[in-house]
């Protein structure tokens, strides 16, 4: 089927990673080639809720030279930071705060502007990139025309095998890893490094590979803290001296590290009730950057007497030049998502694992997290390098 | 009709999260904490986060929950796709987007991992549950204290209830931020016997940054009250946030606001604390101070020294603050 789709936009949803601009390179330039106007939406919804703040309009032509400006690993366009067009927050005449839902404007103004369509940039499970996925997919319940393109630092969509921005971001990682690993080894300690990864472990699990980690800690594993000892005891016998434990920042102990630090009730209770510890946790309890490195190397350094280090590299690997790969992929993306609303797609995600390309609905990606396999070839190749993953295997 | 009453004849009800018993830092003597939910602030170091919206919203335990391989029934039931699964633990999770707050997956959560902050409770409810703890007021001199969220944001149920205590000879207090218009505030406030207010920043634009309220109408509504109830008891508070207000002109400027009165007669500092920080979780929300350090003793002695000098104390220079 295809549509006559003469204007359309592209705005990217929260979370960043490198090389964003590619995507919309992509798409300005398939536009031109397909016979469409394309508009970028300033900083996510932002461009349409407050064009007053920008000078040169919220709304933005793209034309193919905006390729010429890709590389530089920032985004043009920018992303939704903060602003969520169904939670706009902003003070009642009596003085209030609430949050309005001002899906609606969003809608008027595309309309406004003869805008058909929308292409969205947008995440997995962290917190904020799922949040770009739900927008859009309530925008598309309310009747917007949409195609999503997925981007993670965490590779954590479901039904999307490589997800826009992942490879550069494992990229930076696996440097930023072997760095810490090099100086560690130096200077005789143990680096113990977070990285991203909430509920999945694949950049864990694969920059670990690279940087060749004694030890990694993925959410998939719940680790024992014991076990990683005695196996670098081992590993330091065997002359591999240990000096890299990898930990997703979404990993978590086999049992609590740390005993309750006090009784339930008392002033905790009284000012912040329903926060006993006792209760048990929420989805994102930690969620402090340098929390789960920060215990591990605690509790690491009491049980192999070896001086532990603690780094946390969070959004300094989300920055930074795109590879090659994340270049070809970003490109292809921009313009598969261009040709499916010409095609008269709707409600679905593009999905890119070459030399294949196909539409998955937004509904399904929504439904579950793509994580790591326990059982599976990738991790026997790893535990065969006498990797360890805290499970004691 | 009574206060306990509404228009249509029908007990009130308001929106309570919480009833604590025992509590020792919200009034004279052991107290009755009385959590309603609904707030009108959006501080950003808020250590009660189920405290802001004013209807029941759901919460999520993660620890609690069995999995999808021995349950799952929260999957069919979710109308809005809002729940999802997590194959490496076999447990959910909520797409806190999609959620509408309906409560269908709490109805058929077996563990209750799945759960509601906040419930609807008339006066009677409320205060059958408080004189439990009578023994303790007659011991203590303490009583109820309605706090929140913002008590004075529910004005009807608020001052229904203070209004039933009192008539069961029950010590009054509330804990307010003040940011409601003037009719409600003074609506509650005729029905305290102790008024603990918040002075959270006194330059506007901080106000507006952190608080997200702008702070002239809660200060015209604290002056208002203060000259309208001269024989009630007010006591002044700061919970003193590092980089924010943990700062002499800060403590100053609220001295030369509250000491005029003599009705006002202290004013307290709670050190920053981050025991909701937790909650965030519960609610899939991110708490935004999470980076923050607390404030050193050696501050909060210095700024709790000055507020002693203002009102002429001496002796432990520490004693009045609350930690």
């Amino acid at each position: 089927m295809t549509s006559s789709t003469k204007r359309i936009a592209i705005n990217i949803g929260s979370g960043y990673v490198p090389g964003l601009d590619f995507v919309v390179a992509g798409a300005a330039l398939a536009a031109d080639q397909l016979g469409t106007e394309l508009f970028g939406i300033r900083d996510g919804y932002d461009g349409l809720l407050y064009p007053d703040r920008y000078p040169k309009g919220g709304l933005v032509q793209l034309r193919p030279d905006i390729a010429q400006a890709a590389g530089h690993g920032g985004s043009l366009i920018g992303t939704a930071a903060r602003t969520d067009p169904f939670h706009v927050r902003s003070l009642g005449a009596d003085n209030e705060v609430e949050e309005l839902d001002r899906a609606d404007d969003v809608l008027k103004a595309l309309k406004g502007a003869g805008i058909e369509a929308v292409i969205s940039l947008v995440g997995g499970s962290a917190v904020t990139g799922l949040h770009a996925l739900s927008v859009a997919f309530k925008l598309h319940r309310r009747g917007l025309r949409t195609v999503c393109i997925p981007k993670s630092a965490e590779n954590d969509i479901a039904a999307v095998p490589q997800a826009f921005g992942y490879n550069s971001v494992l990229s930076h990682t696996a440097q930023a890893l072997e760095q810490i690993r090099n100086g560690a080894l130096d200077i005789g300690r143990i680096a113990v490094v977070e990285v991203p990864g909430q509920h999945s472990g694949w950049l864990a699990l694969q920059s670990g590979l690279a940087a060749l980690a004694n030890v990694i800690l993925i959410p998939e594993i719940p680790y024992d803290l014991a076990r990683v000892a005695s196996q670098l005891a081992v590993q330091a016998k065997a002359g591999n001296r240990p000096a890299l434990v990898v930990v997703a920042e979404g990993a978590r102990p086999a049992a609590p590290l740390q005993p309750l630090d006090e009784e339930p009730g008392g002033l905790r209770a009284s000012l912040a009730p329903n926060a006993d510890l006792s209760l048990g946790e929420g989805e994102h309890i930690i969620d402090r950057s340098g929390a789960a490195a920060s215990a591990v190397a605690t509790e690491l350094q009491r049980l192999t007497n070896e001086e532990t280090l603690p780094f946390s590299l969070g959004h300094l690997v989300r920055g930074g030049a795109p590879t090659s790969v994340d270049r070809q992929l970003g490109l292809a993306y921009g313009a598969r998502a261009v040709r499916a609303l010409q095609e008269g797609e709707n409600g679905v995600m593009v999905v890119f694992d070459p030399p294949k390309m196909w539409m998955t609905p937004l509904q399904e990606t929504l439904r579950q997290v793509r994580t790591v396999q326990v059982v599976s070839e990738v991790m026997q190749a790893a535990r065969d390098l006498g990797i360890a993953f805290g499970d004691g295997r | 009709m009574s206060l306990s009453s509404g228009a249509d004849g029908k007990p009130l009800t308001g929106i309570v999260l919480n009833i604590q018993h025992f509590c020792t830092n919200d009034g004279p003597g052991i107290r009755t904490n009385v959590f309603l939910k609904g707030c009108s602030n959006r501080c950003k170091w808020c250590c009660n986060p189920e405290s802001i919206k004013f209807k029941p919203e759901l919460a999520y335990n993660l620890g609690k929950c069995i999995g999808t391989k021995e349950c799952g029934r929260c999957l069919t039931e979710c109308p809005e796709s809002a729940i999802y699964v997590v194959e490496s633990d076999g447990k959910v999770r909520i797409n806190w987007d999609l959620c509408t707050n309906c409560g269908k997956c709490v109805s058929v959560c077996p563990s209750e991992a799945l759960y509601e902050f906040g419930r609807p409770m008339t006066v009677a409810e409320v205060l059958d549950e408080v004189q439990g703890d009578q023994s303790f007021y007659d011991e203590s001199g303490g009583g109820i204290t309605l706090s929140g969220g913002e008590c004075t944001a529910q004005p009807d149920f608020s001052a229904a209830l203070l209004a039933e205590a009192h008539r069961r000879g029950i010590n009054t207090a509330i804990e307010t931020a003040g940011n409601v218009r003037w009719e409600w505030f003074r609506q509650v406030v005729e029905h305290a016997d102790v008024v603990l207010h918040d002075h959270k920043a006194t330059d506007r634009e901080m106000h507006k940054k952190w608080v997200g309220t702008d702070n002239t109408r809660i200060l015209d509504n604290f002056r208002k009250a203060y000259e309208a109830f001269p024989d009630k008891t007010f006591i002044a508070r700061t919970p003193v946030i590092p980089g924010i207000n943990d700062n002499e002109d800060h403590v100053r400027a609220v001295l030369a606001f509250i000491r005029p009165y003599k009705n006002v007669i202290d004013y307290q500092l709670l050190p920053y604390h981050r025991y909701g920080e937790g909650k965030y979780g519960f609610l899939g929300r991110v708490y935004e101070l999470r980076d923050f350090p607390f404030v050193p003793s050696e501050t909060m002695h210095c700024l709790q020294r000055i507020i002693d000098e203002a009102f002429g104390r001496t002796g432990n220079p520490a004693g009045n603050l609350q930690t």
